[in-house]
């Protein structure tokens, strides 16, 4: 007996490494590689020089250029190639350092199929914005033509070799490029002919492809870059790092939305949403790129010798790129620069600015899937109070519905969700509950029902309802591409249509990749069919885009058009920032996965989308209290602030890790909620520049090079410099902090000289955070149980001097939720601080407006950091009179000392153009 | 009813600070009476002594003392605590947070002054029926300590009773032990007086047999003996290599590394719940999307695993009989690559490892156990009177005293009438030793446990509590163990570990194992009522139960007081408040 029981066991251990082994290879089988992937291999292995296009017969027509691209016949090349159509260029110009190049199928083109270009993501004013090309020039060497840009700069489109570059005057060197290195390539669609075999097969899928071969592929050179960022959404570094080259083995960046099951960090793979835009920059320049195409896209950054003849390579000063797409057009745009803030400022005239959000919105949201009933909702939020830790919003995941039918609720847990929301209202408080985009093929729900009936689901490759798995089981998708079914999901969000919500209520959209158990990559099949005949593989990316649109159009509907919608979404397009918040999906809760949200959130900052954050706390596994208390430090500073976690991990609410523990995170959630009106300011600034409100170092910076690659500190607007902490046990860390300023620590106020590295003391205490010499901070420094008791409360100003004892800053306020402020109900400050005495003065726009607005809030405490005075009392004007002037501390919190020269009560208001002068 | 102070309407917040400033009250605004003194001299001292302030800046709106001393009425120092006296009521201290935020706190409204919102005084309702409640409770805390005392009393006495039972178990243990022995030595005796008989008629018969025979007998015996060694040689042979040989025994250092990696294993592939990979390709699409939803979900997927989970249960039943054919087991096992079933056996594995070192006397279902042991125990006791019995006794005595001379007579020839005589005593005395041992083990365990200070909870050792909510029934057993059984299906929630918060809480750790999770624990919070009585259980953590057991072993008499004197407190408030009307 013995010996059989032993044998069995060495079976069984052989099997369980068997096992470990698919484990551990298992996730990358269930996604395609490049190689698994026809158009990315057969793409990738193109060499240099291989374009086959040429450029010709340019004209000017409705004030853009258009040329022919004609297809040279290959040499050595024995049959006589199939005779496609050219090609169509069309090379236009927009206000402010903007260049679009388009390329598509000649509409003489035999071929019936025409291909998708994305509605709904380019600006509807964009058209308003082109210069109307009048003429073009040719080059020097007759052999292209030559467009006006700006002031200064010029786009060349060069015939042969095809190329299109922007230089600087008369400067011969290209700032950025197209096919410099000739990988161009465009697979033009034909009619299938007899022995085709078009279909693709990727473990039990089969796609049936009935459009063949499409794709484009084609490089872009930042001349002079040191780096090159963008492209989220990945799990890696803010620099990007190359994935071809010599000595260098890895899969290309792929943009590919996914629900991908407990992602790693530093990794290529693509995640839940793809924006195809790449920025580069060095010290002098920053320039951008953006493809408006929502197919699956593999962009390889291409390191040194990349291009290398017999191992030498060509004398090249750039960051060559090459970018692979399965279908759709090429329509693209550079952007110019030249500062990081301009490219950003060209981008979001293109695609749009971020939505501005409610105020509550910018607070503390508090998570779980799943928060099990009423009487749990009601006990966690009782405990907030209970342990005087503020938030906002309190979040329902898909377990509170009837069965996974979003728009319902389980009776048995939840039969009052009016009342609930009712509860939580009464003390300011806002909740969410998720709807995502599977809908229950179940004959008794009646959304379903009528989605049926009316056929706005999305069609399988032979026409019938596409019927997929996900959450509810078997469940359909409603085609969001097109626009009609977007305004009737919009309805869904009537307070009449959703029973049991509230106008305190909005909506969180997961899974909305889309994210399909059972398809190929956990996705629809690329051969399924949309709105207008576009077929999946045309629109994937951009899915998740339209469901969050159609969404945040049902809450704006609801409010009558002047309640600011607030939607999370998972997955994420160019333009989402115009819908709303995004997050970075389901995370885990170890120190790398706290490390790599920074870069995550970074790049989705750079390139558009400044409302975002991680899950704080990590989404699968168990944090230990110091990683938790670490994730809400950090946390506390990402745009999008919410704590999540799995339904399988233990409770992790801020006050279950014992009294210490429960007071550094009431620490650092209250640190959020004094800076709110800070980040509100900063949320305004990126609603109107489009400059994110969390930035990489070099946005503010762009000359300091010690900054570039720098992706574990991080700017909060233009004032505060925040470095987290990410390994456990953290005694010290290095912070660098950038030159050519003064920096104050924003707990102990000690002031450190910029252009440095220092190794700082770290404790469990707080992460190191420091104020820019020569910025002003508003604050509110009393806590309530959420944002909304806050709004009369009086504000602080921190003023941190530079060198020239001078310091400026802003407040924008306004009611926080409706768009009254687009009729100039807002208050917009500008103070200086200069010759010992501070000023406000409006910022609004000198343009006549309908509305205004008054806040009785006042200024009841001024702090003046490196001030050197010895003033005991300050002069208020024009209402003339003093008040005390003494030494303060910079926080209150038990324990701190004077570190500033304090005015005391000067209770100005707000809203009011004041002096306050320092005798 | 007092009114209050600041109920007037003011839209500024000068003003506000202004008529505060005027107003005495505002020496007084959120201060506890007994700290009324602190606040009287002219200049005053942060409580934390890191500077003094003068009166005119006691709540002044602005903060001066970090750690809040001089705003104790607003809302400035986010550290300061606001005191609402609520006349009627009880008295409330808030976080300065709530003052002037618009939401009424105190019962008397005292909080919100700046006149943005009006907050009535209920304080007089809302203290009714806080009375009424308290009344309530101090009517059940007066009967349960009443229940409780007698609960006690019954306790220690039978706890007195059961100690005496144990002693003297332990001397008639001591006196069988001593028979048994002495029965075994002339059961020996007896037994080799017979072995001498029976060889020396062997020898007679010896003597008839031829010498040939006898050497050809010799030599097959040596033949056997090399059967054996060469059988055992080619079990050796067949053996996995040692090191995972070792892994199976445990019995080195490097196979300890062994198992670690295997549990890792284990643990991994308990995590992702990742299925084999080849498996997918065969799956149908409906299948393939609950595979992939179970990532998240952690849920069974489909009806292969329920058969698992029925499997699971069949298994459990025939333990002892998996051992013996492993050989089916190791059949069974790669077909079946589903994870319940996988998790399952890994537990299995690790039990028999448990089992076959024999290192634990408990065996790895020994949670089902304690539910029939009880019954055993009960039986037991009915089994024994005569044991105590004095008849008993003597008849042991009589026996040893028998015993002990035949063993000195021990040259006698075999009696066959003693032998057999000796071995059916030897037999039942042993029976009844073992028997009496394992009531005193029983015994013995039992009273070893923690009972309460007051072994208020001797009466919980053979009680186990239910309570059944939607389609579960939760069973909690004092001292044993916990479990959620839904139709036939039983889950341990843990097993007893301990009472915790003085004694206010009960508390099961090492349940079964969750998927993607902790092993299931359970906290059992006691109040005071008048019946033992399960309800409000509850999983605010996955696999991590909380549930309320009333009983009135926690109906403690000092609270009680305490609950009088607040009701008293209560009281006085009241008629304070309403001489004041």
């Amino acid at each position: 007996m013995a010996r059989s029981l032993k044998s069995s066991q060495l079976l069984l251990f052989v099997f369980l490494l068997h096992l470990l082994s698919v484990t551990w290879s298992w996730k990358k089988e269930e996604f395609r590689n490049c190689n698994q992937t026809p158009f990315c291999k057969q793409s990738r292995s193109r060499k240099p020089g291989s374009c086959s296009f040429i450029a010709s017969e340019p004209v000017i027509e409705n004030g853009e250029l258009v040329a022919k691209l004609i297809a040279k016949p290959l040499q050595n090349q024995e049959e006589e190639p199939e005779k496609l159509e050219p090609l169509i260029l069309r090379i236009s110009v927009y206000h402010g350092g903007i260049l679009r190049f388009k390329i598509d199928e000649s509409p003489d083109s035999p071929v019936t199929k025409k291909r998708f270009e994305v509605p709904d993501v380019l600006m509807k004013d964009l058209d308003e914005k082109k210069l109307w090309l009048q003429r073009i020039s040719s080059p020097e060497n007759g052999k292209g033509s030559v467009l006006y840009l700006s002031p200064g700069y010029e786009a060349v489109l060069q015939f042969d070799p095809f190329e299109i570059y922007i230089r600087k005057g008369n400067d011969p060197n290209a700032i950025i490029s197209f096919n410099s290195n000739g990988l161009f390539n465009f697979e033009q669609l034909q009619n299938k002919r007899e022995g085709d075999d078009w279909e693709e097969r990727f473990r039990s899928h089969t796609d049936s492809r009935p459009f063949g071969p499409q794709s484009i592929s084609f490089d872009i050179s930042f001349h002079k870059a040191n780096n090159v960022y963008g492209i989220p959404e990945h799990a890696t570094s803010l620099a990007l790092a190359p994935t071809k080259g010599p000595g260098i083995e890895s899969e290309p960046y792929r943009l590919f939305n996914l629900d991908v099951f407990e992602y790693i960090s530093e990794s290529p793979f693509g995640l839940y949403g793809s924006i195809p835009v790449m920025i580069s920059h060095n010290s002098e320049r920053t320039t951008g790129f953006f493809w408006l195409n929502a197919a699956e896209m593999q962009i390889d950054v291409l390191g040194h010798g990349w291009n290398a003849i017999d191992g030498i390579a060509p004398q090249h000063e750039a960051i060559d790129t090459h970018w692979m797409a399965e279908a759709g057009v090429l329509d693209a745009f550079f952007f110019l620069g030249p500062t990081p803030k301009d490219v950003i400022g060209q981008y979001t005239k293109v695609t749009g600015t971020s939505a501005m959000p409610q105020y509550f919105a910018t607070a503390y949201h508090q998570c779980r899937w799943n928060y099990r009933d009423e009487e749990d909702v009601a006990e966690v939020d009782a405990k907030f109070d209970e342990h005087d830790i503020p938030y906002d919003v309190l979040w329902l995941d898909i377990e509170h519905t009837d069965g996974k039918r979003y728009f319902t609720w389980d009776k048995l847990l939840f039969p009052n969700p009016t009342e609930m929301q009712n509860k939580l209202m009464a003390k300011g408080r806002h909740m969410v509950t998720i709807v995502d985009p599977h809908i229950k093929r179940d004959d008794g729900f009646a959304l379903h029902k009528e989605a049926a009936k009316l056929g706005y689901y999305v069609k399988d490759y032979s026409g019938k309802d596409y019927d997929g798995w996900c959450w509810p089981g078997s469940s359909s998708y409603l085609d969001m591409l097109n626009p009609e079914i977007r305004s009737w999901w919009a309805e869904k969000f009537s307070l009449e249509n959703y029973v049991g919500s509230t106008r305190s209520l909005y909506i969180w959209n997961d899974m909305n990749e889309p994210s399909v158990f059972n398809g190929p990559e956990v996705t629809m099949p690329r051969d399924a069919i949309h709105f207008g005949g576009a077929e999946h593989r045309e629109v994937h990316n951009a899915y998740g885009y339209y469901f969050h649109m159609a969404t945040a159009e049902g809450l704006l509907k609801r409010g009558g058009g002047n309640d600011r919608p607030f939607v999370l979404s998972r997955a994420f397009f160019p333009g989402s920032q115009r819908v709303g918040a995004i997050w970075t999906g389901d995370n885990s809760a170890d120190w790398d996965h706290l490390r790599v949200t920074i870069p995550m959130v970074l790049t989705l900052g750079l390139t558009g989308i400044s409302f975002s954050g991680a899950d704080v706390g990590g989404f699968f596994g168990n944090p230990e209290p110091e990683l938790l208390v670490r994730w809400y430090q950090l946390g506390a500073y990402y745009p999008f602030f919410r704590g999540h976690a799995h339904h399988d991990t233990r409770r992790r609410e801020p006050w279950l890790f014992g009294e210490k523990n429960t007071a550094l995170i009431r620490e650092a959630i209250h640190i959020r909620y004094a800076l709110l009106p800070y980040y509100y300011t900063l949320f305004r600034e990126a609603s109107v520049s489009g400059v994110p409100v969390m930035r990489p170092l070099w946005i503010e910076f762009p000359a300091d090079e010690a900054t570039f690659n720098n992706d574990e500190a991080f700017m909060v607007g233009n004032s505060l410099l925040v470095q987290g902490i990410y390994t456990e046990g953290a005694r010290s860390t290095i912070v660098y902090l950038p030159r050519g300023q003064t920096w104050y620590d924003m707990r102990s106020g000690d002031a450190y000289s910029g252009g440095k590295n220092y190794t700082l003391e770290v404790s469990m205490e707080s992460i190191p955070s420091f104020q820019k010499g020569g910025t002003v901070i508003p604050r509110k420094d009393r806590f309530r149980r959420s944002s909304t008791q806050t709004m009369d409360d009086p504000f602080s100003l921190v003023i941190a001097l530079n060198s020239s004892m001078e310091a400026e800053g802003e407040l924008y306020m306004d009611d926080g939720k409706s768009y009254d402020y687009e009729q100039g109900a807002y208050i917009h400050r500008h103070f200086v601080f200069s010759k010992g005495i501070l000023t406000s003065s409006s910022m609004r726009s000198t343009k006549t407006s309908k509305k205004t607005l008054s806040s009785n809030s006042v200024i009841e405490r001024v702090i003046v950091l490196g001030l050197s005075s010895s003033a005991k009392s300050a002069l208020i004007e024009p209402a003339k009179h003093t008040t005390e002037v003494e030494p303060g501390p910079l926080t209150l919190r038990k324990g701190s000392s004077a570190v500033g020269v304090t005015i005391r009560k000067p209770n100005v208001r707000i809203d009011e153009d004041w002096a306050i002068k320092l005798v | 009813m007092k009114s209050p102070i600041f109920h007037l309407s003011f839209t500024c917040f000068f003003l506000i600070t202004a008529v505060l400033s005027a107003d005495l009250s505002k020496e007084s605004l959120g201060i506890h009476p007994e700290e009324l003194k602190y606040y009287k001299s002219i200049k005053i001292k942060c409580k934390d002594g890191s500077k003094s302030f003068s009166k005119e800046r006691l709540n002044d709106e602005f903060c001066d003392c970090p750690d809040g001393t001089d705003e104790p009425g607003t809302s400035a120092c986010p550290e300061s605590r606001f005191y609402c006296q609520n006349a009627g009521h009880v008295p409330v201290t808030l976080f300065s947070s709530r003052v002037n935020d618009g939401i009424c706190d105190c019962c008397d409204g005292s909080d919100e002054y700046d006149g943005k919102v009006k907050c009535p005084n209920t304080c007089w309702e809302a203290g009714k029926a806080a009375r009424e409640k308290l009344m309530k409770k101090i009517a059940t805390y007066q009967d349960g300590v009443v229940v409780r005392k007698k609960d006690i009393e019954q306790a220690k006495l039978m706890i007195a009773k059961e100690e005496a039972e144990l002693l003297k178990l332990r001397d008639e243990e001591k006196l069988l032990k001593d028979l048994v022995e002495k029965l075994k030595e002339r059961k020996e005796q007896i037994e080799k007086a017979e072995e001498q008989e029976r060889i020396a008629k062997e020898k007679e018969e010896e003597k008839l047999r031829e010498a040939q025979k006898k050497a050809n007998e010799k030599a097959s015996e040596k033949g056997a003996d090399e059967k054996e060694a060469n059988e055992q040689e080619k079990k050796f042979e067949e053996t996995p290599p040692t090191d995972f040989d070792d892994f199976v025994d445990g019995s080195s250092g490097s196979s300890d590394k062994e198992k670690d990696k295997t549990d890792n294993t284990i643990d991994k592939i308990d995590h992702k719940n990742e299925e084999n990979t080849e498996n997918i390709e065969g799956l149908s699409r409906e299948e393939l999307g609950r595979r992939v939803a179970s990532r998240w979900t952690g849920e069974n997927v489909g009806q292969q695993d329920k058969e698992a989970t029925d499997n699971k249960e069949e298994e459990h039943e025939d333990f002892a009989n998996t051992q013996d054919s492993g050989d089916n087991y190791e059949d069974e096992y790669p077909s079946d690559a589903d994870e319940d079933t996988r998790k399952y056996d890994e537990d299995e594995i690790d039990d028999r490892n448990k089992y076959e070192d024999e290192d634990e006397e408990e065996g790895p279902y020994n949670h089902d156990i304690p539910y029939n042991s009880d019954t055993e125990d009960n039986t037991d006791i009915s089994d024994f009177p005569t044991l105590s019995s004095s008849s008993w006794l003597d008849k042991i005595k009589e026996t040893f005293q028998s015993v002990l001379k035949a063993i000195k007579l021990s040259n006698d020839p075999v009696d066959k009438s003693e032998a057999s005589r000796v071995r059916k005593e030897y037999d039942d005395y042993s029976k009844k030793l073992s028997k009496i041992q394992s009531r005193i083990s029983t015994l013995s365990e039992k009273l070893k446990q923690d009972f309460g200070p007051e072994k208020e909870f001797f009466s919980f050792y053979n009680q186990c509590f239910e309570s059944k909510q939607n389609k579960y029934v939760y069973k909690v057993c004092p001292y044993k163990q916990a479990s959620q059984v839904e139709g036939h299906s039983t889950t341990q929630l843990g097993r007893w570990d301990k009472f915790e918060e003085s004694y206010k809480q009960m508390h099961f750790s090492n349940g079964d194992h969750c998927w993607n999770g902790p092993d299931r624990s359970l906290k059992v919070k006691l109040r005071c009522g008048l019946k033992n009585e399960l309800a409000d259980v509850n999983e605010p953590s996955r696999c991590e139960y909380v549930a309320v057991l009333s009983t009135p072993s926690v109906c403690l008499e000092e609270r009680l007081q305490d609950l009088r004197n607040k009701l008293e407190a209560m009281n006085a408030a009241r008629a304070q408040s309403h001489d004041e009307l």
